[in-house]
């Protein structure tokens, strides 16, 4: 299990990156998180934007969001949206909300 | 010599009973045809399949190598399924289908392995290790061994139709505005994504990760449609996911109830063929698997899209403009669709039009090396590390080609690139066959008056 240093505390991952307990997340941990795994150094606000939506919709519906909806409720274009995520929004956006890796080809 | 298995793996199995693994055995040997039961002894440890696995190039440890995978398996059907290996089993390297066997087999056959057959198309007897490794997944499968991960995506597929629980809503959306951007891309305010057209030639089916996340590839295929002026249609309903990760869990009756949706939707819809998008393990499936797990060849013929747009090109039916993708590009080859599959050319002829260069990756098509990703690796968070340092030998390729676009007609395929892409600095663009296709189509023919400027 891979694990990140937290304000001194040991948060675990799962191989992949994701948080190993979903339930745990902070915006504060994203942070740490977009650094250490995803190499964004700074959030700015569509990307907080976007994190908040995507945690939020998964808080209600135990899901990832469709992509259509993070940029129809953002309003981000989607081209943004890769832009601000390399790793995509699965990898990348998914994780840094501290959502599970999602499940099929990703 | 005891290999970890995956923890939530390790508590199922350190609970097994005696009853459990000869349940286990049995749905091994039930699954293995007559000829398959010949490979388990045929081996002649030559060790030319070791060069031949991905795994084995990135990391060199006998474990790697796939005669010592396959032995793993041949061991415990020449202790229980042959007479000199119940007599002396010693003598033979029979050793007993227990606990610590059934550790190797999990580290084997879903650990270190995905499935490719590029050890097979390599081995001094053509053992199909392949098919004895999926006889191997079926007894895991059926002592309920399967790594959570990979078994939560059949289940997806199960309960909801498509592999990433998308709902109908949800997916009808995405395609409605799909459609619209369709239209803005092509100025034509006539430019359809049918949903349900009853009696379509057609039937289209998609990677859901393409609705879920990555929809540029799925407005590409469209828009080829478009061009084309061809009669195609998506299902609404389930039938619209080619995806099949029975193929990898490998329950059969699973695996045939996911296909099922497909066959259920061509009926629905009454479509001529069933169009299988850029998916390596979803055409395997759907072509040459599914009639398999069903029991009874399909009222329809399947094809690869890919098939489609090399004919679209072939006749004329649309127009490319190769300077429109100035780039160089080179072709993965996913396992499940040109060694396993045998569609290795359409993808070929489209890109040497519809691109200005083109630059194969060496080995390539039949010989070509797996990214890694395949098999279900990609599901399977607990081999992560390994599937990474596979893809090595593919993000090497990559690196040698020079090209900065590297195209791969498979979804699966694509992510674990885009990861290769990530660990190995590659700085390469990642896409498929439509979107580059897509990208180089000019008006044609089917302007009226319109001058068709073919290259």
């Amino acid at each position: 299990m891979a694990s990140i240093d937290f304000n001194g505390t040991t948060v675990e991952l799962n191989p992949e990156g994701f948080l190993a307990n979903p339930a745990i997340w902070t915006e504060e941990l994203a942070a740490v998180l977009a650094r250490q795994e995803e190499g964004i150094e700074n959030l700015g606000e569509q990307h907080w934007a976007v994190i908040r939506f995507i945690r939020q919709h998964w808080l209600e519906h135990d899901s990832a969001p469709m992509v259509r909806s993070i940029c129809k409720t953002v309003g981000v274009p989607l081209k943004t949206v890769y832009e601000l995520f390399p790793s995509g929004p699965a990898k990348g956006a998914c994780k840094l909300a501290g959502l599970p890796k999602p499940d099929g080809c990703v | 010599m005891t290999v970890p298995a995956p923890a939530a793996l390790e508590s199922r199995i350190a609970a097994l009973t005696d009853a459990d693994l000869a349940r286990g055995f049995d749905a091994f040997r039930s699954k293995l045809s007559a000829a398959e039961v010949s490979y388990l002894g045929a081996c002649v440890r030559c060790g030319l399949c070791a060069e031949s696995c991905h795994y084995f190039k990135a990391s060199p440890e006998l474990e790697n190598v796939p005669a010592r995978k396959l032995d793993h398996v041949a061991a415990a059907f020449r202790r229980h399924a042959t007479t000199a290996g119940r007599l002396l089993p010693g003598l033979v390297g029979a050793r007993s289908f227990d606990r610590e066997m059934v550790r190797a087999w999990v580290d084997a056959v879903f650990g270190r392995c995905s499935l490719c057959g590029r050890c097979s198309i390599n081995c001094t007897v053509g053992i199909a290790l392949p098919r004895v490794f999926r006889a191997a997944r079926a007894a895991l499968a059926s002592m309920g061994l399967v790594p959570d991960d990979l078994q939560a995506t059949v289940d997806n597929s199960l309960a909801h139709g498509n592999n990433m629980a998308i709902t109908k809503a949800d997916w009808v959306e995405t395609v409605q505005w799909l459609e619209e951007e369709l239209q803005a891309e092509t100025g034509d305010p006539e430019a359809r994504i049918p949903l349900d057209k009853k009696g379509a030639k057609y039937l289209f089916t998609v990677n859901p990760r393409e609705p879920k996340f990555f929809p540029l590839s799925l407005q590409a295929s469209a828009k080829v449609f478009w061009a084309a002026k061809e009669d195609w249609t998506l299902s609404s309903d389930p039938g619209w996911d080619l995806t099949n990760y029975g193929l990898f869990s490998c329950n059969d009756e699973q695996a045939g109830a996911i296909t099922r949706n497909l066959v259920d939707a061509m009926e629905r819809l009454e479509c001529e063929t069933l169009v299988i998008g850029e998916c390596g393990h979803g055409y395997g499936a759907a072509r040459w698997e599914g009639p398999e797990w069903l029991r009874g060849s399909y009222p329809f013929p399947v094809r690869s899209v890919l098939e489609l747009m090399d004919e679209y090109l072939a006749t004329g039916r649309i127009a490319v403009d190769p300077s429109r993708n100035p780039k160089a590009v080179t072709l993965h080859d996913p396992c499940n669709l040109v060694r396993h599959g045998g569609v290795r050319e359409p993808q070929r002829r489209v890109l040497r039009r519809a691109a200005s260069t083109f630059v194969e990756m060496a080995p390539h098509g039949e010989e070509s090396f797996c990214c890694g990703g395949g098999g279900g690796q990609l599901a399977m968070a607990a081999y992560k590390d390994r599937r990474i340092a596979s893809g090595g030998v593919k993000a090497k390729q990559i690196r040698e080609t020079g090209a900065p676009v590297v195209v791969a007609p498979c979804h699966n395929c694509i992510d674990q690139l885009m990861e290769l892409n990530k660990e190995y600095k590659l700085g390469v663009q990642i896409r498929t066959v439509a979107e580059v296709l897509a990208d180089a189509i000019v008006p044609g023919p089917r302007e009226e008056g319109g001058a068709c400027p073919r290259p």
